[in-house]
């Protein structure tokens, strides 16, 4: 029973993760209208960027706070250099020059970091775990749990409360009405591809204790971020939460009795989803 | 019409004079990949980012079934044929109820669906080493094994894939898929049932996928992971958008660049996908429409400065 409701929590923890990928990935593609498929490549670069940063400092916080914005910047580059001149081009070519963008990150991954994987630990105070009455638990799950509820929170809070959150939503539903009405339309391109690079950058930086560190991290993971935003929905902050948990606890539950499956058993889980429901969880657009 | 048809027919023969037969073969090979893609691509307007998905399972079916029952050539092509337009169909019907960026993102997504399978079940697919020990059978008593006529044999099925596409896009079908392309709200109004039109495009494409892939499988002796994997699906693509998805012949001159091109570079550096990615990059940004555009804009400009 406990073995289960760790294993429920583990996917909890890994599903607040996927659902931030989903949440950058989706105002990504919600406000640029283009499919990123530089996405995991960013994650990756958060994840590589924290266990430097913090072996190089000694301090994970700081490498915590760092790595994600240094991914934002990075993000902030990828629009203003490229992906700016191609907002009248094809899905094909936005495609390609995407695509093209994460096979030179994920190489340039390996040439700097090399191409094995390697592990890295949780700082000293989040080592070992914490009883919760019924089951252990890692503590630094938990902190990822909190750390991860804490930013959709606070992107809900930009999205729905703030004055430019409300423009970057109206930007989702009408980009031509948001310019016809004064906005700095280009602004508002950058400003929501560099926060969706953060989310994924922090997503990356938390799971780089969890999962260690390999070069195909970030693929692996673009598949996951579309399978979120497939079923969630673009710009639904509740849907990419929902779907995040689903496919988390799913994968987690499936890892425990047959861990061969437990990737497959991702998109499985939105095969099945999609052929009852073809239009996603909460069926917008 | 004619002269395309000559320049192939020259290439055809010219190409195992000028490159080892395995390459020339992999290029007509990946050509007949492309026309699948292309017929989504160019004439549905359907970007499908997951033809690896239908390449990949049919090498694997009918690599494994030559491998281990001993299955003709004839059998194998036919069931690869088969297995790629079936796999076309689970994922076809799966993602033409989305559209657009939600569309794309599918095709991706279960194309990974099919890597995680093959990775992990190593007992059959051999996981990341690949599926090694196709057998090449001999057809009808002719022996493929020699490489220059298992490059006739592959040259003649490419040409006879070409022929079939040309006679596809130009029937009343294709016409309805480039309706659907130009304007999907009015294919529909005019009564056509655009998703099942847009499913027998993905079936029609899958199955030349799947063509490609056990003539890959056979070629190479081994159906490597990369065969189902997002790589192969990416590398389709842009072979297809550099030639140009504009034309039928686009795919042939895009899949003669790219496989010349990465073979060439393969064998110079092992991260040479960072130098594919950068061309990615480059042609996106400086080169959109092709190398028949680019070739264009490039004469243009030398005899303008004149």
């Amino acid at each position: 029973m406990s073995f289960v409701a760790a294993q429920i929590l583990n996917g909890i923890a890994t599903g607040m993760l996927y659902a931030l990928m989903g949440l950058g990935l989706s105002l990504i593609t919600g406000i640029l209208n283009i499919p990123n498929f530089a996405h995991g490549a960013l994650f990756a670069v958060g994840a590589y960027l924290l266990a430097t940063v913090a072996v190089a400092i000694g301090n994970f916080w700081i490498a915590l706070l760092v790595a994600p914005l240094g991914v934002a910047l990075l993000g902030l580059a990828i629009e203003y250099v490229g992906i700016r001149r191609l907002y009248a081009a094809g899905h094909d070519y936005q495609l390609l020059f995407t695509f093209g963008l994460a096979l030179i990150i994920s190489e340039s991954i390996i040439l700097i970091w090399g191409p094995i994987g390697s592990s890295y630990l949780p700082p000293e105070v989040l080592r070992g775990g914490a009883d919760l009455g019924f089951t252990m638990y890692p503590k630094y799950r938990l902190f990822v749990m909190l750390a991860a509820g804490l930013l959709v929170f606070a992107t809900w809070l930009f999205l729905e409360k703030t004055r430019y959150g409300a423009i970057m939503r109206a930007g989702i539903e009408n980009k031509e009405m948001v310019s016809l009405l004064g906005i700095d339309i280009k602004m508002l391109f950058t400003v929501a591809f560099a926060l969706g690079a953060y989310l994924a950058g922090i997503a990356g930086a938390l799971i780089a204790p969890i999962r260690g560190l390999n070069p195909s991290m970030g693929v692996d993971m673009l598949g996951i971020a579309f399978v979120v935003v497939a079923l969630g929905g673009l710009g639904n902050l509740l849907g990419a939460i929902a779907a995040g948990l689903i496919i988390g606890v799913a994968q987690a539950l499936v890892a425990a009795y047959w861990t061969e499956a437990s990737t497959v058993v991702i998109y499985a889980v939105m095969a099945v989803v999609l052929l009852v429901r073809p239009q996603g969880l909460f069926g917008i657009r | 019409m004619k002269r395309p048809f000559i320049l192939i027919m020259v290439a055809i023969f010219l190409l195992p004079l000028a490159v080892r037969p395995a390459i020339a073969s992999e290029i007509w090979i990946f050509a007949i990949f492309g026309l699948g893609l292309n017929l989504l691509l160019g004439y549905t307007g359907l970007l499908s980012f997951g033809q690896s998905t239908f390449f990949g399972s049919a090498a694997y079916v009918a690599g494994w079934l030559m491998k281990i029952h001993g299955v003709n050539a004839f059998l194998a092509l036919g069931i690869g044929v088969g297995v790629g337009a079936a796999s076309a169909a689970v994922v076809g019907y799966l993602c033409v109820q989305r559209s657009g960026l939600y569309f794309i993102m599918l095709t991706f997504a279960l194309n990974q669906l099919f890597y995680f399978t093959a990775y992990q079940w190593t007992s059959v697919t051999g996981g990341e080493d690949g599926m090694p020990g196709v057998p090449r059978p001999a057809l009808l008593g002719i022996d493929f094994k020699d490489p220059l006529i298992y490059y006739a044999f592959v040259s003649l099925l490419f040409l006879f894939c070409l022929w079939l596409m040309k006679r596809i896009v130009e029937s009343p079908l294709g016409k309805i898929l480039q309706a659907i392309r130009e304007n999907e709200v009015r294919a529909e109004a005019v009564g056509y049932n655009v998703p099942r039109f847009k499913l027998l495009a993905f079936v029609i494409g899958g199955a030349f996928s799947g063509l490609a892939g056990v003539l890959y499988a056979m070629l190479f002796g081994i159906v490597p992971l990369e065969a189902i994997s997002f790589v192969f699906s990416g590398n389709v693509v842009f072979a297809t958008l550099i030639g140009g998805s504009g034309s039928l012949y686009g795919p042939v001159i895009g899949s003669f660049v790219f496989i010349w091109l990465s073979e060439s570079m393969s064998t110079v550096w092992a991260r040479w996908p960072l130098l594919l990615g950068m061309a990615f990059v480059i042609v996106v940004l400086f080169l959109r429409g092709g190398v028949v555009e680019a070739w264009h804009k490039l004469s243009l400009k030398f005899f303008l400065r004149k």
